[in-house]
């Protein structure tokens, strides 16, 4: 369109600013008649003559000249080639009548569009999932079966008019009895419908586990020191290994370590879990279980044995964001972790260390006994004021992509929910196994930081299942770059090497992209 | 000689009363109750027609009519396959497979006699 809409916009705008043609002529140097064809689109307008004028009526170029519209114009022609208003002739022109007379209606009616698509989006994943559902579809089967087997009985008792005694007993019995089954079908089906609509509100907790977290900034001082005296209770003076915590739990709280084959694990049971029984007082892990996790578990329970979980519980108790049971048990078990690398990580032990090696992951894991999970977590909880670490973001992905544990930053947006960017290190860290992958990333705010990942491979259920693949993902403002050692050899004072990323697909302005997937939400 | 017919189902007591009703009609019925046990029936003792559900344990029905469908003594086995209404993706794949015949459940006895009836005819 552009042109067709230059001249009536100035002119509606002039009046509503209350000029005459006179008035708006005079000030841009051209004649009033002049400005009469303009706005009647009887003559070309650009350039500067352009400038001026919308200088003069308080508007953009952009506004003036069409952009804003044409982009308008394109949105209301993709509403208009959809399916439902095939009847209605919608074409180009009314569409630019619409545009220009009314702007507000025509935001109004994509935006409307624009929520529809995403209703739209969210009810086929809705759906996707209701027919993809294993559990539906089992009780759905289920529920048939054993119609199909009170139908069959049934017609059996009603038609067979020479039937033993026996018989008759028989088949009453298998109506009865799958009468009865059917119920508890149904009801289980009720209850999964209930669960599904509860699962459908489940990312609460984890948004507002990750909301607890930013608002402490993953440093919880009481629980720094009750690790440290915890350290001191159970003697522990330099590193913390697997033989002071056994005999610190058997000591004051007569609890064994059992250790189990991993082929006499009840199914289902992650290998690297372990089970406390209070009762029976031992600990129960696997013996496939790595080190690193193993000694995690002991330092766990020795930390919640040792105060009865009094700590945690006082954090929970002042922790307003968490809301529901749900988010309260994943924090409960989040500030157990972090209890716990306290104690096999101290502060100021562990502080030192990645400052001294230049927060080398690999080194640290070595120097104690962590797993680089563990490291990476420990490395995001430095942040005692006035003796902090670097400040470092994290995030952890799963072989599909999925975001599985995330630690945002401020400026570096890390996805809630689903997929991160593809261009990301966590995901270029799939491609080499095991090394560690350096990226100097730039989103498309300008904001630089270097992205550090490594995968880490836990223990798969059986040799026929795949590999069970993660990456973990830090992140640092490419400001401190230089204080690591995966900084040494990047050129982080020009532009060259850095990787343009974003966020998302769906939040990403990179139209050009050549790894784009998916349009973005919003069109920039 | 009866006509021998395997039933492939994990419900007990559709495989009862499908037996009683089919046995009265003069055939000889046998059961699996799960896929691995139909493809012992098939190897060792095949039938003359097999009523097969799709949802089993071990090995599920597709696999089961994967098997018969593939193997060239097998296929001339007449099939029918139990499936539940609306589950157009099963009779997708089953007719993809090679089928003779569907039956949705809940079914009467009436129409699976008539379906049994009509395939061992037909063979």
């Amino acid at each position: 369109m552009g042109r067709s809409l230059i001249g009536p916009r100035i002119r509606e705008r002039r009046r509503a600013l209350g000029l005459t043609q006179a008035d708006v002529a005079a000030k841009a140097c051209i004649s009033a008649s002049y400005l009469n064809l303009i706005e009647g689109n009887k003559r070309n307008i650009g350039g500067t003559l352009l400038q001026r004028i919308a200088a003069q009526l308080g508007l953009a170029v952009d506004d003036i000249d069409g952009a804003a519209e044409r982009r308008l114009l394109d949105d209301l022609e993709e509403l208009a080639g959809e399916a439902l208003f095939a009847g209605l002739q919608l074409n180009r022109s009314s569409a630019s009548e619409l545009a220009s007379r009314h702007a507000p209606w025509a935001h109004a009616l994509i935006a409307l569009h624009r929520s529809w698509l995403d209703r739209n989006r969210a009810v086929d994943a809705l759906s996707d999932r209701l027919t993809q559902d294993p559990r539906l579809a089992d009780a759905v089967h289920d529920l048939l079966t054993k119609a199909s087997a009170i139908r069959s009985s049934s017609e059996i008792l009603e038609n067979v008019h020479d039937l033993e005694p026996a018989q008759r007993a028989r088949f009453a019995s298998i109506v009865g009895s799958n009468s009865r089954k059917l119920a508890d079908v149904a009801q289980a089906l009720a209850a999964y419908f209930d669960s599904t609509h509860a699962d459908a509100r489940s990312n609460t907790p984890v948004e507002e586990l990750d909301d607890f977290l930013m608002e402490r900034d993953n440093y919880f001082p009481e629980l720094e020191r009750v690790a440290a005296e915890f350290r001191v209770a159970a003697g522990i003076e330099g590193d913390c290994g697997d033989g002071e915590l056994l005999a610190f739990l058997e000591r004051r709280h007569s609890v064994q370590l059992r250790v189990q084959a991993a082929a006499d694990l009840q199914p289902g049971l992650d290998p690297r879990d372990f089970a406390y029984d209070p009762v029976a007082r031992t600990i129960t892990i696997a013996d496939s279980a790595p080190p690193a996790s193993r000694r995690f578990a002991l330092a766990r329970t020795a930390t919640a044995l040792h105060d009865d979980g009094r700590s945690i519980a006082a954090e929970l108790g002042r922790a307003t964001a968490l809301t529901s049971d749900m988010a309260r048990r994943r924090a409960e078990r989040a500030l157990s972790s972090y209890l716990a690398a306290a104690v096999l990580m101290p502060y100021a032990a562990f502080r030192d260390a990645a400052i001294r090696s230049r927060y080398d992951i690999e080194y640290l894991a070595r120097r104690f006994l962590a797993s680089i999970e563990q490291v990476c977590h420990r490395l995001v909880t430095l942040r005692r004021p006035g003796e902090s670490g670097i400040p470092f973001g994290l995030l952890r992905v799963d072989a599909a992509g999925f975001v599985t544990k995330r630690f945002a930053l401020p400026h570096l947006s890390l996805p809630r929910h689903g997929n991160a960017c593809p261009l990301w290190a966590a995901y270029g860290a799939f491609q080499a196994l095991g090394a560690v992958v350096r990226q100097l990333a730039e989103f498309p705010s300008g904001d630089r930081f270097l992205f550090v990942a490594q995968t880490v491979e836990k223990a798969r259920p059986t040799f026929a299942m795949p590999r069970r693949l993660l990456s973990i993902m830090l992140a640092c403002n490419v400001l401190y770059a230089d204080q690591t050692i995966y900084g040494d050899g990047l050129s982080t004072a020009s532009s060259a090497g850095i990787v343009p990323v974003g966020t998302n697909c769906r939040t990403c302005v990179r139209r050009a992209c050549a790894y784009r997937e998916e349009d973005p939400i919003i069109d920039a | 000689m009866a006509v021998r017919i395997l039933i492939v189902e994990d419900d007990s007591h559709l495989v009862e009363s499908l037996t009683f009703v089919l046995e009265r009609e003069g055939f000889e019925v046998r059961a699996a109750i799960d896929g691995e046990a139909a493809m012992r029936h098939l190897r060792f003792d095949p039938p003359d027609t097999m009523i097969l559900d799709v949802m089993l344990p071990l090995l599920n029905g597709f696999e089961v009519l994967k098997f018969v469908k593939s193997d060239p003594v097998l296929k001339s086995i007449p099939v029918i396959v139990l499936t539940a209404k609306g589950q157009a993706h099963d009779r997708q794949m089953a007719e993809t497979i090679g089928v003779e015949a569907f039956m949705t459940k809940p079914f009467s006895n009436r129409d699976i006699v008539d379906a049994v009836r009509h395939l061992t005819a037909r063979a």
